[in-house]
């Protein structure tokens, strides 16, 4: 159908040699993706609580569940590990950090970052006794 | 239009088009990104504050002007963000031939009813926090 020759699509995985930016970068479209199904997840706790009681408590039945916890603690890590990868990318959009060096160190520290926010979210999270296992 | 002059003609086309299309999508992927870096933050403390509350307490939160206000801000600029964000990873693994195209409009429908159900949400709980 088309009549234009085929355009290159990004190289695949297996032709890359392991690298911290390389995987940086997946991380960031992973976590991208996995930050969707946490606003899926919170778009479907709204609706709820639009519905009403009923609706709201069958949401925190499976929601507020060890299992659901565990889920809600993936997705927020995701988020936060998204959120930190986006600050690196600002700084390489400002010119900043682009020698290979302090590239590797960028994408290191913004990922260990994204992890560190995500542990005090959930630290203070259950400190406060706002979720319990 | 298998002819290599034709072939590049319309890609410097399609390369004038990119430069005007294309800026405006990577400063809206920028833009949504900053903001969400500042939501993001106010959204923690939301969420810190409607967790364990029990249903009528999250309702009379979430149905307070300001945060209904910036839910729904926080919900149109993170769907945006998503959006642009779906696009580029089905741009990028599929090429015209394997149902891009398809791909794409099925990204918009998710958008679509991903923002349609939260500021409906968002509506339905404002809308009856003043009812009560």
């Amino acid at each position: 159908m088309s009549q234009n020759p085929p355009r290159p699509l990004s190289p695949h995985l297996q032709v890359w040699r392991w690298h911290i930016t390389m995987f940086s970068s997946i991380m960031h479209r992973a976590t991208g993706i996995g930050s969707i199904a946490g606003l899926a997840m919170v778009v479907a706790w709204l609706v709820c609580l639009g519905l009403g009681n009923e609706a709201y408590t069958q949401f925190l039945t499976l929601a507020a569940s060890p299992l659901g916890l565990v889920v809600w603690f993936l997705l927020s890590l995701a988020g936060f590990v998204h959120l930190t990868g986006g600050i690196r990318h600002f700084v390489w959009d400002l010119g900043g950090g682009l020698q290979p060096k302090n590239a590797d160190q960028l994408a290191f520290w913004t990922m260990a970052l994204g992890v560190v926010l995500t542990i005090a979210f959930w630290a203070v999270l259950f400190v406060c006794h706002k979720v319990s296992l | 239009m298998s002819d290599h002059r034709d072939v590049a003609a319309r890609s410097a086309q399609d390369w004038k088009k990119s430069a005007h299309h294309g800026a405006g999508t990577w400063l809206a992927e920028r833009f949504t990104g900053l903001a969400l870096l500042v939501l993001t933050v106010w959204a923690a403390w939301f969420a810190y504050e409607a967790m364990d509350i029990g249903f009528d307490k999250v309702r009379t939160l979430v149905a307070q002007p300001l945060n209904a206000g910036l839910l729904s801000l926080t919900l149109v600029v993170a769907i945006w963000h998503s959006y642009l964000g779906l696009r580029v990873v089905v741009e990028d693994y599929f090429d015209r031939n394997e149902g891009r195209g398809f791909l794409l409009f099925l990204v918009f429908l998710l958008s679509l009813v991903l923002l349609v159900a939260g500021l409906g949400g968002v509506y339905l709980v404002y809308q009856g926090g003043h009812v009560q």
